[in-house]
This record gives C-alpha cells, sequence and structure tokens, in this order.
C-alpha cells in the first residue's frame, strides 16, 4: 500500500488529482514573532498625559482624552455624573449644540462624551476641525437649561424603559447587591434621584472632573509624533484646572449565605439569571492573571468552558451562560450570567453553583488548562492588530503603576501558571456559598427560588435595584378605612358617636422630650391645638427658643433661629387651612383633599394599609396598621423648587386622653436628621394662647 | 452662498486627495467551482480564513424555515474526521477564534488564527463543505440552543419583533417573509432527512466562496486551498462522495448499482476502479442545482396600518416603504437620503423629532438592503405622555419635505464626508476586509467594490436623492406600525403601582 502511493507520487508529481487523507491533521508552521510596538508617552505643562500610538493603515486618527479623577459619590443625586456626561455636548460659550452637530458632522466625524471623557474620531485630513471642537467642548461647554430640561426629560422616558429591559434591570440589582451604600459603583438613577439633580450640580460636576490635570490623552492612528505634538500644544495647552477629584470608597461587603434577589418581569418568557459576588483585588494585581485564566475555564467565553459546556451543550438551558470578573481600580466582581427559560431557571442556578463550588474542590484537567492558556495567548495576540490594544496597554502600566514590562511579559507569565495556581485563586476568591444570586423573570419562577437563599426570604427588588413595596389589594375602602381609624382612635362604635365625642374635645397642650442623636443636650418641645385648625409649636433648649410656629386659622408664621420670622405663604396658609379637625381625614373630601388608598403593604412583618394623600402642596403617604387601624406611620414628601424633602414620622404607645388615644412616642427622620420624641403631659384645655408661639 | 459653494469645493478636492491604501487581493476560480479570494498583508501575524455560502433564509422552503439558520450552529458539531465539540476547540487551542452569521441571503464561517495555523483553517473548513456531521445528537442539540436564542433574542427584548413584523407584511409571496432565525416548529417538525438535503443542495462548491487575508503568502495559500479544497469532488459528485461516507453498503448498491468498495475516498477525483471511476465521471457532470427565489416587485398595495402590543412601557413607531435591492443603481441614493433624515445628531429626524419638538427619545431610520429587495424603515420611540399619532405628523412632515425640496448644499458635503469617514473605517481590520472582499464578489460579482465602494456614492448628486426620494417614500403604499404596552406590562408603570 504505501509503496504503491509512492509510486504514484512519482507518476503524478502535483495535487491535481485530490490525493490526500484528510484524516491527518495540518501541523503548525514556525510560530511568528509577537511583536508589541511602543507607543509614544509625554506629558505636557498643565498636567496631561499622552499616549500616542501611531498606525497608518487607514488614513483616521482618533483623540480620547479621559480625566485622572476617581468616581464621586452622588447619593440623592444618583445619575448626575451620566447627566452632565450627556450633556457636555450640549453646547459651549462658542457654539449652540445646532453648530456644534452640525459643524462635526460635517467633516463626519464621530464626536462623544461621557462622564469622564471625550472622544474624537475623524479622518486625518478633518483632523484640525475636529480638535478645535474637541477642544471647545471641553474647555468651554456651558449647559443650557433648555439641553438640561431636555435630557431631563428624556432620562424620565428612558428609567421607564428600563423596566422592558431585563438585562438593564439584571445590572441594576448587581451593581446595588455588591457595593455599598455611598459607593458610586452601587448606585443607580431613579425617577426621584433624577429629580434632585440641578443644573447648578451639573456645572459643578464639569468644574470638579473636567480637569487637564492628572487626565489621559490617547492618540490613534494615522498621525506622526511631530504632528501629536504640535496638536496638543495648539488645541491643549490652554486647558487649566484644578487637581484632579479623589475621594476614598467604602469597602465591599461579601453576604454571609447566598441572597436571592428577584425582580419581577411580567410575561418574562426566560429569567435573566446573575450570580455575582464582590471581589477584593485592584488591576495589576499579582493575581489577576491566574485568577482571568481561573475565570476562563469557568465561563470566561467560547465554547469549550464549564459553564458553556454545562448549560448549553449538554443541557441546552441557554443560549450562552458566561462568567466575568469586573476588575476596576475603585472596586471589583464576579458575575455569572445567561438567559434561561422560566421552566429551567432553577436548574439554572443550580448548575451554575454547582460549576462554582466544584472548581473550588480540586485541580482543573490539564486539558482545560492548557486549552485556556491557549485560547488568551491567541486572544491576546490578535488584539494586537487594533492599534487600540497597544494605547490600551501603555494607559494601564501609567494608570495602574504596572511594571515597564508588563504586557512584553504577558506571554511568559501565563505559560508559567499551574493548576496549584488556579486552585489557589478558586479557594481564595470563589465561593458557592455567599453569592447574590439575582433573577429577572415572570413571577411563576419566584416560589422554586426560596430553596436558593439562605434564610429562605427571598427579597424583592424593583428595576432599579431598590426593596420593592409590595402590596396587596385592599380589602376595604378608603372611606371605610378612615372611619374604622376614628372609631379605633375615639374607642366609639359608630361615627355619630365619635363625632359627638370630638365635639367635646376642643383644645390641649402636649410637652414632649426630644432626643437628638447629634445634640446632648435636653430638649423640650410644646405644642398646642384648638379646634378647628389653630396650632402652635416650639422648641426649647437650655432655655432658648430654637423654633416656633403658629397658625391662627387664617394666618401664620414660623421663626427659627437660623432663618428669623417667615410668614405662612399662600399656599401654606391654604394648606393647613384644609386640616380641620382632631382627625383631619374626616373632612378630606369635604376640604378638598386626594386621597386614594393603595392598598396593603408589610413593614417588618406588619400589614399596613397604605393611604396617598395629596392636599395640593404636599404629598404623603399614611401608614395604618391592619390589626388597630391606628395610624402608625406617616411619610410627607415635600417640594421645594426642584428640591424634594422627605419626612418619615412613625407614632406608638398609644395612651387613652379623655377617651382617645393619642401617640405617646413618636420618631420623627428628616433627610439626615433624626429625632425621638417621648410625650412627658398631654393637657386637656378649652382654648389656647398662641402668644409665646409668635 | 458663496461661502457654501467654496465649502463644496474644498470639500470636493479633499476627496481626490483620498490616501487609503488600495487592498490588493488575487482571486480564481477552483475547477470545481469554489471561487478562491486572497489578500497578503503583513501587519500583524493573524490570518482570516472564510467560506461564505450562498444560502440564507430565502432559499427556505416555507414549511422549513430557520434551516440556513440552524446549519450555521449545526456546522459547528463536527464532521468525519472531527470529533463532536472539537471543532471549536481546534480552533481555540490553536489561539484562534472563530464564528459565523447567517442573514436571508447568506451564511458566512470564519476563522481568524495565528498565521502559522493557517493550513489548520483551511482544513477545518474544507472539512466542513465537504463532510460535516448532519445527525441526531448534533441536531437536537442545537434545537434547544437555536430556541433559547430566539427567546433571548427576539422574544424576551423590548421592540425586537418589529422587524419580523414589517417583512411579514411587506413579503406575502417572497421568502422574506420569514426572518433567518426562523419558526421553532418548523425545526422541531423537520426530520432528520430534511437536513441532510439541506446539506446536499446547499453546502457544495459551486456554491461557495473563499475568502483569505492576512499574514500570508499567496502562492504558498494557493496550494494549501487546492490540497483541501481542490479535492473535494465538483458537481453532484460531492454527494457521492457523502453517499459513500454514510450510505450501508446495501443502500449505495441499490443507488448507484456500483459496489461501494470500488470507491477509493482518499483518490476519489482519480479513482483507478473503471467502474467508480463512470460514476464519478456521471456525477462530477451533474451541476448543483441551487434554488433560489426570483427578485420580487411585492410592494404594499396601500397604506396597512396595524397595532403590535409588546412587553414594552414606551410606545413605538415603525412606518417601512419597499425599497429596491442592494444592488440596484438608486440604492446608493437611497442610503445617502437616509443619511440626511438620520445620520448623526444633526440630522433631520433627531434634530427635529428628538430634540426640538421633544416628542421622541429616540428617531431613526435606516436603508435595509438585502439581495432581492430592499427597505426603508422609520422608527421613533416616543416619549413620555407623547401620542404616536402626534410623532407620525412629524415623521411624515420630514417625508415630505425630503420628497419636495433639494436637500441643501451642506447638507450634500456633509454626507459625503460621513460616507468617506464610514466607508474608510470598515476595512480596519482583517477580518472586515476579508468579509468585505467576500461580499462584495458575491452580491455585486465584484470583490474590487471594497476598493471603490465609495464612488457609488459620490456619483449621488442632490437631484438624484429628490428623485429617489419621491420615487421610493410612497406615502399611499406603505407599512405603519404602532407598538403600544401589553396591559399587564403597563400595569407596572409608576403611578399604577
Amino acid at each position: 500500500m504505501k509503496k504503491y502511493i509512492l509510486s504514484l507520487g512519482i507518476l503524478i508529481p502535483s495535487i491535481m488529482f485530490g490525493q490526500i487523507d484528510r484524516s491527518v491533521r495540518p501541523t503548525a508552521a514556525k510560530a511568528p514573532a509577537i511583536n508589541i510596538k511602543d507607543s509614544e508617552v509625554f506629558t505636557t505643562s498643565n498636567g496631561i498625559t499622552v499616549i500616542l500610538s501611531e498606525n497608518h493603515k487607514l488614513p483616521k486618527v482618533s483623540f480620547n482624552m479621559s480625566m485622572g479623577a476617581s468616581p464621586l459619590t452622588e447619593d440623592s443625586k444618583a445619575g448626575l455624573s451620566s447627566i452632565a456626561g450627556e450633556l457636555i455636548l450640549s453646547g459651549t460659550t462658542n457654539r449652540s449644540k445646532d453648530q456644534l452637530d452640525k459643524e462635526k458632522d460635517y467633516i463626519g466625524a464621530d464626536l462623544s462624551a461621557d462622564k469622564e471623557s471625550v472622544y474624537l474620531s475623524c479622518l486625518t485630513k478633518h483632523m484640525d476641525k475636529g480638535l478645535e471642537l474637541m477642544s471647545d467642548v471641553l474647555m468651554n461647554a456651558n449647559f443650557p437649561q433648555s439641553e438640561f430640561e431636555r435630557i431631563k426629560n428624556q432620562t424620565v422616558s428612558s428609567l421607564l424603559s428600563t423596566k422592558s429591559s431585563p438585562e438593564s434591570m439584571a445590572n441594576n440589582a448587581e451593581s446595588k447587591s455588591n457595593f455599598p451604600k455611598g459607593h458610586p459603583y452601587g448606585e443607580i438613577m431613579t425617577e426621584a434621584t433624577l429629580n434632585n439633580i440641578t443644573l447648578d450640580d451639573v456645572k459643578n460636576f464639569y468644574k470638579l472632573i473636567f480637569t487637564p490635570k492628572g487626565s489621559y490623552l490617547v492618540i490613534i492612528g494615522d498621525i506622526t509624533k511631530a504632528q501629536a505634538t504640535a496638536a496638543v500644544e495648539k488645541y491643549f495647552s490652554k486647558w487649566n484646572g484644578n487637581m484632579a477629584y479623589k475621594q476614598q470608597m467604602p469597602l465591599s461587603i461579601t453576604h454571609k449565605g447566598n441572597r436571592v434577589i428577584f425582580v419581577k418581569k411580567p410575561s418574562a418568557v426566560q429569567s435573566v439569571i446573575n450570580v455575582t459576588f464582590p471581589l477584593n483585588i485592584k488591576p495589576g494585581d499579582k493575581d489577576q492573571l491566574p485568577l482571568t485564566v481561573l475565570n476562563d475555564i469557568l465561563g470566561g467565553g467560547g465554547f469549550g468552558t464549564r459553564l458553556m459546556q454545562n448549560l448549553r451543550e449538554n443541557k441546552a438551558y441557554t443560549y450562552g451562560c458566561y462568567s466575568s470578573l469586573n476588575i476596576n481600580e475603585f472596586g471589583s466582581s464576579f458575575s455569572a450570567s445567561g438567559n434561561f427559560r422560566n421552566a429551567v431557571t432553577d436548574s439554572a442556578i443550580t448548575q451554575i453553583l454547582f460549576e462554582l463550588d466544584n472548581i473550588t474542590n480540586g485541580y482543573v484537567k490539564d486539558e482545560e488548562l492548557n486549552l485556556t492558556k491557549m485560547v488568551m495567548a491567541g486572544g491576546f495576540a490578535r488584539s494586537l492588530e487594533r492599534p487600540q490594544t497597544i494605547a490600551r496597554f501603555a494607559l494601564n502600566i501609567i494608570r495602574y503603576n504596572l511594571s515597564k514590562d508588563y504586557y512584553q511579559t504577558y506571554l511568559k507569565r501565563l505559560e508559567a501558571i499551574s493548576k496549584e495556581d488556579v486552585l489557589m485563586m478558586a479557594q481564595k476568591y470563589y465561593s458557592a456559598k455567599n453569592c447574590n444570586i439575582i433573577v429577572v423573570g415572570n413571577e411563576e419562577v419566584l416560589e422554586k427560588l426560596k430553596q436558593f437563599d439562605a434564610d429562605g426570604i427571598v427579597e424583592i427588588w424593583d428595576a432599579f435595584g431598590d426593596q420593592m413595596k409590595e402590596m396587596k389589594k385592599a380589602d376595604i375602602t378608603k372611606d371605610q378605612l378612615i372611619e374604622k381609624y376614628v372609631l379605633a382612635a375615639t374607642q366609639t362604635t359608630s361615627l355619630k358617636a365619635a363625632s359627638k365625642k370630638l365635639k367635646k374635645f376642643k383644645a390641649f397642650e402636649e410637652v414632649s422630650e426630644l432626643t437628638i442623636p447629634q445634640a446632648p443636650f435636653p430638649i423640650s418641645s410644646t405644642r398646642v391645638w384648638q379646634t378647628p385648625n389653630i396650632e402652635g409649636s416650639k422648641i426649647e433648649a437650655q432655655g432658648m427658643v430654637l423654633q416656633k410656629a403658629y397658625f391662627d386659622g387664617k394666618t401664620g408664621a414660623s421663626t427659627s433661629m437660623q432663618e428669623g420670622k417667615k410668614e405662612l405663604t399662600a399656599e401654606e396658609i391654604a394648606s393647613k387651612g384644609k386640616l380641620i379637625g382632631l382627625f383631619p381625614e374626616m373632612n378630606y373630601t369635604k376640604v378638598g383633599i386626594n386621597y386614594e388608598l393603595l392598598g396593603v403593604e408589610n413593614v417588618d412583618g406588619l400589614d399596613s394599609y397604605v393611604m396617598k394623600v395629596n392636599d395640593g402642596k404636599s404629598e404623603s403617604f399614611d401608614y395604618y396598621d391592619a390589626k388597630s387601624f391606628m395610624k402608625i406611620k406617616s411619610l410627607k414628601i415635600e417640594k421645594d423648587a426642584d428640591k424634594t424633602l422627605e419626612i418619615s414620622s412613625q407614632y406608638g404607645d398609644f395612651k387613652d386622653v379623655n377617651g382617645i388615644l393619642f401617640p405617646f412616642k413618636m420618631a420623627i427622620i428628616q433627610g439626615e436628621m433624626s429625632f425621638n420624641i417621648k410625650v412627658t403631659s398631654l393637657i386637656i384645655k378649652d382654648k389656647v394662647d398662641l402668644k409665646t408661639f409668635k | 452662498m458663496k461661502k457654501i459653494i467654496l465649502i463644496g469645493f474644498l470639500s470636493f478636492s479633499a476627496f481626490s486627495s483620498f490616501s487609503q491604501k488600495k487592498i490588493e487581493y488575487v482571486e480564481y476560480d477552483l475547477p470545481n467551482g469554489i471561487h478562491v479570494i486572497l489578500h497578503e498583508e503583513h501587519a500583524t501575524p493573524i490570518v482570516a480564513v472564510s467560506v461564505l455560502y450562498h444560502v440564507g433564509s430565502k432559499n427556505e422552503k416555507s414549511d422549513r424555515t430557520g434551516f440556513a439558520h440552524f446549519f450555521e450552529h449545526l456546522l459547528f458539531e463536527g464532521t468525519t474526521n472531527i470529533g463532536r465539540g472539537e471543532y471549536s476547540e481546534l480552533v481555540e487551542k490553536n489561539g484562534g477564534g472563530l464564528n459565523a452569521n447567517t442573514s436571508q441571503d447568506r451564511t458566512y464561517y470564519y476563522e481568524i488564527l495565528p498565521s502559522n495555523q493557517l493550513e489548520l483553517g483551511i482544513w477545518l473548513e474544507s472539512e466542513r463543505m465537504l463532510h460535516a456531521k448532519v445527525e441526531k445528537t448534533g441536531i437536537e442539540t442545537q434545537r434547544s440552543v437555536v430556541k433559547e436564542e430566539k427567546r433571548q433574542r427576539v422574544d424576551n427584548q423590548p421592540y425586537a419583533t418589529f422587524i419580523p413584523e414589517i417583512f411579514k407584511r411587506m413579503f406575502q409571496v417572497h421568502p422574506y417573509n420569514w426572518m433567518p432565525i426562523g419558526s421553532m416548529e418548523h425545526l422541531d417538525a423537520a426530520q432528520e432527512q430534511d437536513y441532510v438535503n439541506f446539506y446536499r443542495t446547499f453546502y457544495v462548491p459551486a456554491n461557495s466562496t473563499i475568502s483569505i487575508a492576512g499574514d500570508i503568502n499567496v502562492a504558498n495559500t494557493k496550494k494549501m486551498v487546492e490540497k483541501y479544497f481542490g479535492s473535494i469532488p465538483k458537481g453532484e459528485a460531492i454527494n457521492l462522495f457523502r453517499d459513500v461516507e454514510n450510505l450501508t453498503d446495501e443502500a449505495f448498491l441499490a443507488k448507484y448499482k456500483v459496489a461501494k468498495s470500488k470507491f477509493d475516498l482518499k483518490n476519489f477525483n482519480a479513482n483507478k476502479d473503471p467502474e467508480a471511476k463512470k460514476v464519478i465521471d456521471l456525477y462530477t457532470a451533474k451541476p448543483s442545482v441551487i434554488p433560489r427565489p426570483a427578485k420580487t416587485t411585492e410592494a404594499p398595495k396601500g397604506v396597512q396600518k396595524d397595532v403590535v402590543y409588546d412587553n414594552i412601557q414606551l410606545p413605538a413607531l415603525f412606518i417601512a416603504y419597499r425599497f429596491p435591492e442592494q444592488t440596484n443603481p438608486d440604492f446608493p441614493a437611497l442610503e445617502m437620503m437616509n443619511e440626511v433624515l438620520s445620520g448623526g445628531s444633526s440630522s433631520r429626524m433627531n434634530k427635529a423629532i428628538v430634540e426640538k419638538k421633544q416628542l421622541a427619545n429616540y428617531a431613526f431610520s435606516f436603508a435595509y438592503g438585502l439581495e432581492d429587495a430592499g427597505m426603508g424603515i422609520f422608527a421613533a420611540i416616543a416619549s413620555k405622555d407623547i401620542s404616536l399619532d402626534t410623532i407620525q405628523v412629524e415623521v411624515d412632515n420630514q417625508i415630505e419635505l425630503i420628497k419636495k425640496e433639494l436637500i441643501s448644499q451642506e447638507e450634500f458635503e456633509k454626507i459625503r464626508n460621513q460616507f468617506e469617514n464610514q466607508i474608510v473605517g470598515s476595512n480596519s481590520s482583517i477580518a472586515g476586509i476579508c468579509e468585505n472582499l467576500a461580499d462584495n464578489y458575491v452580491y455585486f460579482g465584484n470583490a474590487n467594490r471594497t476598493n471603490n465602494q465609495l464612488d457609488a456614492y459620490l456619483k449621488v448628486t442632490r437631484e438624484d436623492i429628490l428623485r429617489v426620494a419621491k420615487k421610493y417614500l410612497t406615502q399611499d403604499a406603505r407599512i405603519i406600525l404602532e407598538y403600544l404596552p401589553k396591559p399587564e406590562a403597563a400595569t407596572d408603570a409608576p403611578g399604577k403601582n
């Protein structure tokens, strides 16, 4: 046989006739050398670090200016940086937005901006025009009010569409579950936080963050070093600003025990599952490369990973299941996620947790390790085609303080990683026991999720990563609720009897002790009331009146040490005038206050009716205990221009005074202030004197 | 006015200084009908190997939709010489990446490898063409995977059904009626033999184009292509080869009246047995017949307005017009018209509808060009509390305007610059060049369009744009879809909690 083929080979020297043994796999030719081109790096006198990666393949060039600031805690204004980022291209002191759009489209350029960078890409021949626009935006953005309003309105709509995107919902929950309060990575914009953002906030943000000091300018493409240096000098040397903003970040806290978070997506046909936890690692850490190898074996990409093989190739639960590492300077996390049809949602979680646990229990197979290392080496080599990669390497070395040869030695370090290293990474960083298990999906899958939660209680979150206020339908009407409340508080059995009792109740004076965490000295409060709506209050400490207020039925004022005396506005008078009687609820309809029973909400294990009340000036949510019908909490939301103020009052320790139940304990939370009130005396009177309150 | 003309003149002169390096390539046909395109470039030591099969969802039967895309999945399952699951592993462990995609018109497979693995890539693709495994296990697995893909990409995505909803109304006869993802019921109903037949019909040399780009040596690459692809039997002989591999002795004898043992698969094209040679010659002479639908003139007969309920919060409006096929001389003008309406933030749709009147969060349009027909689609996702009727009035205003007046000289210069920027950018990677060469050869019969695509756009005049706007934006023949929130999704909206 062998001889025959050989002789045929001599007779017909070409392969024209297609003689071929296809089962013989081709072997590789000599491996090509991998060169990482150096980038040019230089700094400017105003503090910009410039990184240049020349590439003359296409007649195009790009400039990316990114800021050196750390992210910023936004708290009640979550979303500020993204709104500001959207507004950076809204016009400058030299150009309106229309002009700017027109000029950049005219040269066919991409000019974009976000909260921390401005990016330009254009044909090299249009570079000067492009840079003129880019530098104008960086130095002279002027944030017109009209654009601010437009972007805010548009964002309200986008927030609404978050509710139709299961991926966005899962991402929001991931951020909130991994990062503690106060960490910028865990802050999610909602309609409420959006409303708190003012144009001044945006302008201040721009001033604070957009500064040449500490910024990085990455230039890529068809440009020489001489041209780049001249362009930077011409367009960016006049840019000035303060030092780059830096802040401390709170540490991420790993949850103890698995915690299931469910986000409702009505009529979803698939569940988005995201198993996630924070990681304590920073870019450039020596663990980063072996940890990446570990993660790539688990589910980092390709069809051969454990998650993909198990959940797609073997079980066909999904189109794709991947795990990823987000390693950032200010906080890192792990996530394994995919979309799974409703019926296999619980099975998919079981398998993801199994794989996560399994990889911590023993060495990975040699084939797996070698395959992954080859995949990573190949990916690394292929990525070098893009000049963006070369520039990113240079930027990372500077930003994360990596050794100069970090990328030159990348392949050597990768090759040296052993299965012992991989197991060590798994045991150090991975666990299937302290995960946030996020499921966005149809409510039909909810019941099957309890088994995965350490305490068996699934948290229900909304689309923005906040606890969902689950509301059951009320079994009574809003007027029945008011009636039951009045009967309970007056301890009567009919409204007629209650009215009779209340008629005798003309006035009272209540004295309380106030405790404020911030104030070590005792504070006392006095409150008087007289039918139908006369009232006065004052707060005193150490013999001084800190604050007083009154309303005599027609007019009133408030006086405080800080702000002096302020007469009530017409709006405030109208609002106070509507609160008639000891139980103003009884007169809501008569005086034109809107009220609506929203349903029954479970708060700390207790069911409460929730009534939404709007008196035309402010909105409040009143909570009535479902058993006793007493009002136990009131959440008032006051709007002042574009600010909102939330005042939460809780009531307890109800005591009988002349046959009517009064709360003798109250807790009030107002913004960052909180105080507890203990009533020391409540005296019935015929009438009150407002003199000391004026 | 004088100033604008000057800008126009400057901009025109800028075009002539257009300095993109020409993409050099060689192309030729193998005797079995495979078209080969090779582009040599040594900037990075990588190579892209691709095969384009001229089969897409439009080649499917109406009761077996989704096949073309299904094959894109199935053909990673292995071949006679590559075990199940090994195909991608071979690429990945040799430092490569791979993927595939399917449209209405074609299926495209590619590997990107370190350049010393070029032969591996060529072997892998030739294996896929000659004798992929089309078998039960792989079919079952990929069926479920494709179903999940559809759930993820279409069913669970807001607004994602607007394209299929428009196509099925626009094309009631032509197979553009359905999308590449196809019908899951059809995939379930199909038997193994249906899949085998699809492979035998469309995965043949005469229906394929090989494109290889990157760090290669053309002469060596030609030899490798000859070895692995040149040896693939011509015409119907490829299916004879497959039958030798797959049929039992009895079945083979019954079908061909020659014993299977007389065939030597390693030397198929120079088989020494005279009986076998006769059969091989007979089947080699039988050309492959590729079923292709006729180009269609179908268009909406009037205004068809429908409501679609989806899991969305914000209503959206979609308006579709019939455009010609992508190779039609009018198509570049339509694309440029579209750029005026929707290209960049200074475009008319964005300025008028999103920014000035704030009726929509997004408003855009696109020209959808396919081999047999095209479409122009206008889309707007409403701002909160804005009715779709209000939006439609404004979209129609924009359409009427572009049909009535020449676009300004400034807009004209702008879109020319925008096209230049886009087209230059489209050849930035080896993988991109590889795909552009193949697409341009197959659709336009001209691989060199990769170099001179811009010319077609630079020829377009303002008058052309006005003419095509009038011709194709037919207000009395179009499809209008209103996307509204499903009742249960709406109850989740704020204020109704």
